[in-house]
């Protein structure tokens, strides 16, 4: 209570310094072809008091953006451009800088505005502008600067009372995640800022009364493959329980990195790792239900886990990223989340947060996440939810980071592809949800900002499920040991995914598992050999790679994990996706590699063919994102919700149950 | 006097313009911009659309000889026309450049053509508008910036 009272106020006033300057001199980069248009929107955000600079060229706009990463507060770009195309500077914008971006177009369809969404546009507006709409859009850069300096301001109290920030900071951020609305700005930390964590120039004090965000000239500090390694080696050094901000700082011993970005950047990490166990542990069963591979039990391996950094702890749930799923980039994102949720469905508790992952990019997913998963996490498990979401954003924020990483585009697409696919089976998972445990579903309601929503819901419910009882009540699939592998393999499909980021998260055996009995071991994910799988397979994999993770120590988990390791060699999609999955058939993922492919393949076929449930919308949106891309390339799995394509799906879970 | 005279004039053009659908709310908004940072604001934004729309409109004119049938080039082309018809509010002209988007999406190939004619046809009366209400108030001199006589 002390706390959140004590931060109320620099926050008040931080609030209202901002209000009085800000969004006065926001500084906005203008993008389109178009010259007249470009010209109207130049007058109009000038009438508006922002510092205006336009250009025609999408890829000058890059170019400018990339140069330095503080010239701007926010972008406005058109659709339809030729020299590239909108959504796709939008997730590179989103993904390289983290800047809010609107799009405009004359295009006012539903499923232009909801692929615009899904790749992370804060906003779409229709021309023509007008000038009352373009007022308002300051708020989005209001909140994310908010968000971040939440933490930051967390972090700062905490510190003031002499407290573990670390705790702290997972506190400030439950709360802000919470989105208790009293706090005013905490609900901005709904959005989900992974990335850039602004950097405290100075004390975190002269951040919170200073900073204008109008003229904060923050550097965002961007968690790139190479810090994320650093720090998770740091980390890894000290011991996941007792790595704290300062000494992980010490160890990763980088310039211009402040405690409170390793701070916030380790609550993301702690539960991105929560997410992976309790994807693991789907995973584990699932990977027992195989037989026993190559246990990754290296834990170590969080090399993978770069991609974790996306995985705004706030967020939790890695904003299914719709976008990753469609325009290809986040896709990687979603690809995990597949994994995750697979089982999700059983969980209705998580549908909430899923919903919350499906409708926006990652922000907006990772926001509702959050508050979702902070209730789950605190219940000690990470929602699964949360786990797909945190994944997909994960990846998807991998991608971003690590767009070199992962040629995130390569994964994206192919996780967009899955996810989509899956997602739009997924919808109908309900059903399937309650078969499979697998989160499955959880993946594919990533993608489907609307429909899958809905979808997400359900598989999400099942994330969560490990702590509720309904996941286990709800699938058919028990995990006795544990794994019920009858999971469907999408869970399997689902690690891929997360890939590498699995793995580490695995590491923290979900405690959900448990609850039902389903997972009695604790995955210990393998991160590190999915997660370097994936970063050299990115596709496919990777995701094996993922599921590997899960390092029961059962001989099933074993056998489960060498999925995983399989996985790492690419096979993992491939094989599996002709094989063994067949969805709506054979769910039961006859071996690993089986698994792996079940996700992926079958969550393709199933997807599409179940007709999910999910209004056409999702599916057809999901469809025309990606064309079947074989889970190969990313590992998809998350598609697994295919799983249990409308009412069929279920009954995949419920052979591979038998099968096992 | 002949200010004064020059400046009700244009003012009584620019409301025919508008009772008559040439224009609409948006070029209202497009004049409001107009201030003493930029005092000619309208009349280049105004300029530079019939600059880009004349090659925009001979770009379709193209695209439909070359690649005939191809209804999503021409659609593309024209959504990037109607974009900028929006842009300053011309409302007749955007209107009929939806009925051509209408009849690609039918493939009607038919349609396409004769909306394109309206396209071209409305573009060339605004054009010919316009031109005479900037002059006018170009006549009328810089007491524009004043309260406008006449009322808008």
């Amino acid at each position: 209570m002390l706390l959140d009272a004590m931060m109320m106020e620099p926050r008040k006033r931080l609030m209202g310094m901002e209000r009085d300057q800000f969004p006065v001199g926001m500084r906005v980069l203008a993008v389109d072809d178009d010259r007249v248009c470009l010209k109207v929107l130049e007058g109009l955000l000038r009438r508006c008091q922002y510092h205006v600079t336009t250009t025609n060229q999408a890829i000058t706009a890059l170019k400018l953006l990339r140069e330095n990463k503080d010239m701007f507060d926010l972008v406005i770009s058109d659709v339809h451009m030729p020299d590239m195309d909108g959504f796709k500077l939008l997730e590179l914008v989103g993904l390289e800088m983290d800047l809010p971006v609107i799009m405009l177009s004359v295009n006012g369809e539903t499923k232009t505005v909801l692929k615009g969404i899904t790749h992370g546009a804060c906003d779409y507006l229709l021309k023509p502008v007008r000038i009352e709409e373009l007022r308002n859009v300051w708020q989005h850069v209001v909140r994310r600067k908010f968000s971040n300096r939440e933490t930051n301001n967390n972090l700062d109290f905490c510190k003031e009372y002499s407290k573990n920030p670390t705790t702290d900071s997972y506190h400030g951020l439950s709360q802000v995640t919470s989105g208790s609305s009293d706090q005013g700005n905490r609900a901005s930390k709904k959005r989900k800022e992974p990335h850039s964590e602004e950097e405290d120039e100075g004390d975190d004090n002269d951040a919170q009364d200073n900073d204008e965000p109008s003229g904060s000239k923050k550097p965002r500090v961007v968690w790139s493959v190479e810090l994320h390694r650093k720090f998770v080696a740091a980390v890894n050094h000290l011991g996941i329980d007792k790595a704290v901000p300062k000494r992980i700082l010490e160890l990763m011993n980088v310039e211009k990195l402040t405690r409170e970005n390793v701070a916030s950047h380790l609550q993301k990490y702690r539960l991105y790792l929560r997410r992976l166990s309790v994807v693991a542990s789907q995973q584990a069963s699932i990977a027992a239900a195989f037989g026993g591979r190559d246990p990754f039990l290296h834990m170590g391996a969080f090399e993978g886990i770069h991609s974790y950094q996306p995985f705004a702890s706030s967020a939790g749930i890695p904003s299914f990223n719709p976008h990753g799923l469609l325009s290809g980039v986040g896709a990687t994102a979603f690809g995990l989340q597949d994994l995750a949720p697979s089982k999700a469905i059983q969980c209705a508790s998580s549908n909430g947060a899923v919903s919350h992952c499906i409708g926006d990019t990652n922000k907006f997913h990772i926001a509702n996440l959050q508050e979702k998963n902070q209730a789950n996490l605190a219940q000690g498990l990470t929602a699964p939810l949360v786990q797909p979401q945190l994944q997909q954003k994960w990846i998807h924020q991998e991608t971003s980071d690590l767009s070199s990483f992962f040629s995130g585009s390569a994964l994206a697409n192919t996780m967009s592809g899955t996810l989509q696919r899956v997602t739009s089976s997924s919808l109908p998972p309900v059903e399937l949800l309650e078969c499979t445990q697998i989160k499955v579903g959880a993946h594919s309601s990533i993608r489907i900002p609307s429909a899958s929503s809905g979808l997400l819901e359900r598989s999400v419910g099942l994330s969560p499920y490990l702590q509720d009882s309904s996941i286990s009540q709800q699938c058919a699939i028990p995990i006795d040991d544990g794994f019920s592998v009858n999971k469907l393999p999408l869970h399997i499909p689902f690690v891929d995914v997360s890939t590498t980021k699995l793995d580490a998260s695995f590491v923290a055996p979900e405690q959900d598992m448990d609850q039902k009995g389903k997972f009695p071991e604790r995955v210990t994910v393998l991160p590190s050999e999915s997660l370097i799988a994936a970063d050299r397979s990115k596709c496919g994999t990777r995701s094996s790679g993922s599921t590997m993770l899960l390092l029961s120590d059962t001989e099933r988990h074993s056998k489960y994990l060498k999925f995983g390791v399989a996985s790492n060699s690419r096979h993992g999609m491939d094989e599996m996706v002709n094989g063994s999955f067949n969805y709506n058939g054979s769910a039961s993922v006859p071996e690993q590699n089986d698994v792996y492919d079940f996700g992926i393949s079958k969550l393709q076929g199933g997807f599409n063919s179940s007709s999910c449930n999910f209004d056409g919308l999702l599916n057809s949106i999901i469809k025309v994102e990606n064309d079947d891309v074989p889970f190969a390339d990313n590992d998809l799995g998350c598609e697994l919700f295919p799983l249990a394509p409308i009412g069929g799906a279920v009954e995949v879970a419920d052979t591979a149950a038998l099968q096992r | 006097m002949e200010y004064a005279n020059l400046r009700r004039q244009a003012a009584s053009l620019k409301r025919s313009l508008f009772d008559q659908g040439y224009l609409d709310e948006q070029f209202c908004q497009v004049e409001d911009l107009q201030d003493e940072a930029s005092p000619n604001f309208a009349e280049e934004v105004v300029s530079l659309f019939f600059k880009d729309s004349a090659r925009l409109v001979a770009n379709i004119e193209q695209a439909m000889e070359k690649y005939p049938g191809d209804f999503n080039r021409w659609d593309a082309h024209m959504q990037q026309l109607k974009g900028s018809c929006f842009s300053i509010g011309a409302s007749k002209m955007s209107n009929e450049c939806t009925s051509f988007r209408n009849s690609c999406a039918e493939e009607n190939a038919e349609g396409c053509r004769r909306s394109f004619q309206k396209v071209k046809r409305e573009h060339a009366i605004l054009r010919q508008k316009l031109e005479s209400y900037f002059q006018l108030l170009r006549q009328a001199g810089p007491a524009r910036t004043a309260t406008r006589s006449g009322g808008k």
